[in-house]
């Protein structure tokens, strides 16, 4: 019974936005937690097209699906050769790049803007794109490397013997076997970039290349009361995410958690 | 010290067409060692575990003491166990784990005390009370287990094949240790166990379990030497027992193409002919058969043979003493030695 | 874990599989830390920099909103965590128990992980509001008029309701690893607690927390970290107000960076930087304090 209650607690809210997605705000300002009686379909195209959303979804797919492919195979060339190779500087410069998990982005923020400014990359998508390759890179390498260094090392000698170089061990032996775990990290980062809101806010100021969450905090500021229209373009937000999530929320929640269980 | 009694112990584990244990029924007499031997997936340590209290009993009934144990719950029924993986608490040290059921009994400090001590000098753990299970090797580990056990004082000692995770010289030495604590504490103790050696060496009684059943139940020279169905003469004894098909008509036996004189009756026509390795000879005066040599094993102590003999489809396996000496290829005289041989009916497995 | 025992290393290897990860780590996270450090000993104007020594630093000390941002960040860093793991045992142990619908239960909960502060922080406006909010609508149903609040309006209230909102976002999270860490407990030492006369109490007590200590204790550190940093939610939700009672230090730079009258990029810098040295020493100090002297291998 209590599991109910709480089960109630943690996905009621968003039930209610669902609710309210598809009713007009006059509907909800009678009574705001009546279940539909007309259901406003046409709110989510209105949204879609009216309201920029389109354009923002665009960009947040492009973003994000950028950083996240160039992401994932750097950070797994790292991580493999963390995991793989002994040499002196190994655990060193590992300790480097995994410390900066630690770090609060403030210490990051006020000079990655004066750079973009300096070469022309603020209010730009690459240039955002750049940034949410790095703030994602340390984990990325964390979980990755734990992954990679937990393969047999007899399969790299055994390619080794078979003739195959560095590059080719990294790609016909690491990869393939470490899929799940870059499975797993793709899915994460692919969450972690789309609700990203503090890079985005401080380096993009043009409506036209504002990513998801920027567009839907406007809409907050812009159209206050019209919450009919704010609650669809929050499901437009979550739809997303609840899709994937429903797909793979075993393994996601498998890697989310992976790290923390000691 | 006290009496266990199995009565048609069944076990159903939810959703499962089959029986995990199948109406197994078993006496222990006071300060007995009874073995539950079997393979894997005999059901021997559900049963174990159902009379410990950790499984639920689907039906049947178990008795310790005369008293009726199937909804007593575990911690109730004044027993001890030694696990197969030990189950020390990690996070305590060794004095702690030995100590640990008895403060949870509220037993006076002083008598906690005295106890553990002693139990730490007998096992010769004196010196490790204060390290913790992960600074130990694996026999260490085992002996505070086995600590753990006895500082309990329990009615009945219960041991879930305790020795397989030790290395071979350290089980034989436990094996040792084991028997000579049971004759010290005169406990009642049960035993769960797939290796033969120790259960022959161990055990006052043997309990064979196969697919759930029970097999047989006895003394182990006694289960050894009449086994009471195939399962039972090929589990025991290595290599095993060799079961060649036979036709019996009249009073001879067709073993092959040997013709031999059983002074058994069979009411069966086709048998099998159940022979150790040990009661074949190689004997060249009278023979019943002759068997042209596959393989030769000396173990030193002893040779093994495998034979191939005339009309026998499966390979036969002689076991003789050191002396026995023969060539691959070669053809020896063989005679069985008929009195220590076994009849069994191919349909129900059971000796005749 | 054995790696390649050979004297010569492929340095090409290396060098070329680490370049990449290291050029944009370089670029985009160590020289901007540095340049921050640089920032905050100058007056940062747009079109030019002045040298200003500790001048920075030495107003930071006298500021007192930073102080108030330091204490508001602080506390929910502490009481948070504190919450979310704790609510995150006691269910999971009621899981633990196998109660049927696990796999439903362990979904439904995990779901306010995933989506954005930005979405959460809207939600939970309008859960707030004092009108026509969930909140208070809850009350007035149950007839507790009285405990209705302007949730997100009052100084004295708006850090509780919004460290509450953290809690039920993160509360699923512990959950499902916590229930993770119980299913690795080895069950035979858990029987024979069960032998030594342990009720649900005792086991849980003398056996069950003590060996997921390492994680708890984990995940302890894990918010404790995220609550450091917290800035989307308090951005959408109060911007720091009312009355900065809801501040953070994350909020308060960036409002000076970009939302002050003078464009001074040095002195938000200089909180940055003096932030990042508490962070980096209360996680250290944390680690320090709570680790485990003993591997608990089983």
């Amino acid at each position: 019974m209590i599991l109910g209650l709480y089960t109630a607690f943690a996905a009621g809210p968003f039930l209610w936005v669902a609710t309210m997605s598809v009713r007009t705000t006059t509907e909800i300002s009678l009574d705001h937690y009546a279940w539909p009686e007309q259901w406003h379909w046409e709110k989510f195209p209105i949204a879609w097209f009216k309201s920029n959303y389109n354009v923002y979804f665009e960009n947040s797919l492009l973003v994000v699906l950028s950083a996240v492919a160039v992401l994932t195979v750097i950070g797994a060339m790292a991580a493999h050769c963390f995991a793989r190779y002994r040499f002196r500087a190994n655990r060193l410069l590992y300790f480097i790049i995994f410390s900066a998990i630690i770090f609060p982005p403030q210490i990051t923020i006020i000079a990655l803007f004066q750079i973009l400014v300096q070469y022309g990359l603020y209010n730009s998508l690459p240039g955002l794109t750049l940034v949410y390759i790095a703030v994602q890179l340390p984990l990325t390498v964390y979980i990755l490397e734990s992954f990679f260094a937990r393969i047999p090392s007899d399969l790299f000698d055994a390619a080794r013997i078979d003739g195959y170089s560095e590059w080719q061990i990294f790609w016909k032996v690491s990869l393939p076997i470490a899929l799940p775990a870059l499975a797993t990290t793709v899915i994460l980062n692919t969450i972690l970039l789309w609700n990203e809101f503090l890079y985005a806010v401080v380096l993009i100021t043009d409506d036209a290349k504002r990513t998801l969450p920027l567009g839907i905090q406007r809409f907050m500021g812009d159209q206050l009361e019209d919450v009919g229209m704010i609650a669809t373009g929050l499901m437009i937000a979550i739809i997303p995410v609840v899709l994937i999530y429903a797909f793979f929320s075993e393994k996601l929640i498998q890697g989310m958690t992976a790290g923390a269980v000691k | 010290m006290a009496t266990v009694v199995l009565k048609q112990l069944s076990k159903r584990y939810g959703g499962s067409e089959s029986l995990a244990v199948d109406s197994v029924s078993l006496e222990v007499e006071h300060g007995e060692f009874m073995v539950l031997l079997g393979p894997s997936g005999c059901g021997k340590s559900t049963t174990l575990r159902m009379v410990a209290g950790l499984e639920s009993i689907s039906s049947g009934e178990l008795a310790i003491d005369a008293r009726r144990m199937n909804d007593v719950p575990a911690k109730d029924r004044d027993i001890a166990m030694v696990f197969q993986s030990y189950a020390l608490y990690p996070h305590m040290t060794v004095l702690d784990n030995l100590a640990f059921g008895l403060r949870r009994r509220g037993i006076a400090k002083p008598e906690i005390e005295r106890r553990v001590r002693e139990v730490a000098e007998t096992l010769g753990l004196s010196e490790f009370l204060k390290r913790k299970p992960h600074a130990l090797s694996g026999g260490q580990r085992q002996r505070v287990a086995l600590g753990r056990a006895i500082v309990r004082d329990p009615k009945v000692f219960l041991f879930d094949e305790p020795l397989s995770n030790l290395d071979a010289a350290l089980r034989v030495g436990m094996r040792g240790e084991l028997v000579k604590l049971h004759h010290r504490l005169g406990a009642t103790m049960i035993y769960v166990t797939h290796d033969q050696v120790e259960a022959m060496t161990m055990g006052d009684r043997i309990c064979i379990m196969n697919g759930g059943k029970v097999a047989q139940i006895g003394a182990p020279l006694e289960v050894y030497r009449r086994p009471a169905d195939t399962f039972v003469a090929s589990f025991l004894g290595s290599p095993p027992t060799n079961l060649i098909p036979a036709r019996f008509n009249s009073e001879a036996l067709h073993v092959g193409e040997a013709k031999l004189a059983f002074s058994r009756k069979s009411s069966v026509e086709n048998v099998l002919f159940g022979i150790r390795p040990e009661d074949i000879r190689i004997d060249g005066a009278n023979p019943h058969a002759h068997g042209e040599v596959l393989a030769v094993e000396p173990l030193g102590a002893e040779t093994i043979l495998r034979l191939r003999v005339a009309g026998v489809a499966a390979d036969v396996m002689l076991r003789g003493p050191r002396t026995v000496s023969a060539k691959v290829g070669e053809r020896v005289p063989l005679a069985y030695d008929i009195a220590a041989a076994h009849l069994f009916d191919p349909q129900t497995q059971q000796r005749i | 874990m054995t790696r390649p025992s050979v004297d010569r290393q492929p340095w090409g290897a290396i060098l070329a599989f680490l370049l990449p990860v290291f050029t944009v780590y370089a670029a985009f996270t160590a020289y901007p830390v540095l340049r921050t450090f640089w920032n905050s000993f100058h007056r940062v104007l747009p079109r030019n920099e002045e040298y200003l020594g500790l001048a920075n630093y030495a107003e930071l000390v006298r500021d007192d909103i930073f102080w108030r941002a330091v204490q508001n960040t602080f506390a929910w860093a502490c009481i948070s965590p504190l919450a979310e793991v704790s609510i995150a045992l006691l269910l999971a142990l009621a899981l633990y128990a196998r109660i049927p619908g696990m796999r439903f239960f362990r979904i439904a909960w995990f779901t306010p992980v995933l989506m954005s502060y930005v979405v959460v922080g809207i939600i939970w406006v309008w859960i707030y509001n004092y009108d026509w909010g969930a909140a208070n609508a809850l009350l007035r149903w149950l007839r507790l008029e009285n405990l209705v609040q302007a949730w997100i309006g009052d100084p004295r209230i708006a850090l509780p309701s919004l460290i509450f909102i953290t809690t039920w976002m993160w509360t699923g999270f512990n959950m499902v690893v916590l229930l993770a860490a119980l299913h690795s407990l080895p069950s035979e030492v858990i029987e024979a607690a069960e032998l030594d006369n342990c009720g649900w109490g005792a086991k849980l007590w003398h056996v069950i927390i003590p060996l997921i200590k390492p994680t708890l204790l984990n995940l302890l550190v894990l918010s404790f970290i995220g609550k450091m940093k917290i800035f989307d939610l308090v951005w959408i939700t109060t911007k720091g107000g009312p009355l900065w009672s809801t501040e953070t230090v994350s909020t308060y730079v960036y409002k000076r960076a970009f939302e002050w009258t003078s464009f001074d990029l040095g002195y938000p810098s200089t909180i940055a930087a003096v932030w990042f040295v508490i962070v980096l020493a209360a996680v250290l100090g944390l680690t320090w304090l709570l680790r485990t002297r003993d591997r608990l291998e089983y």
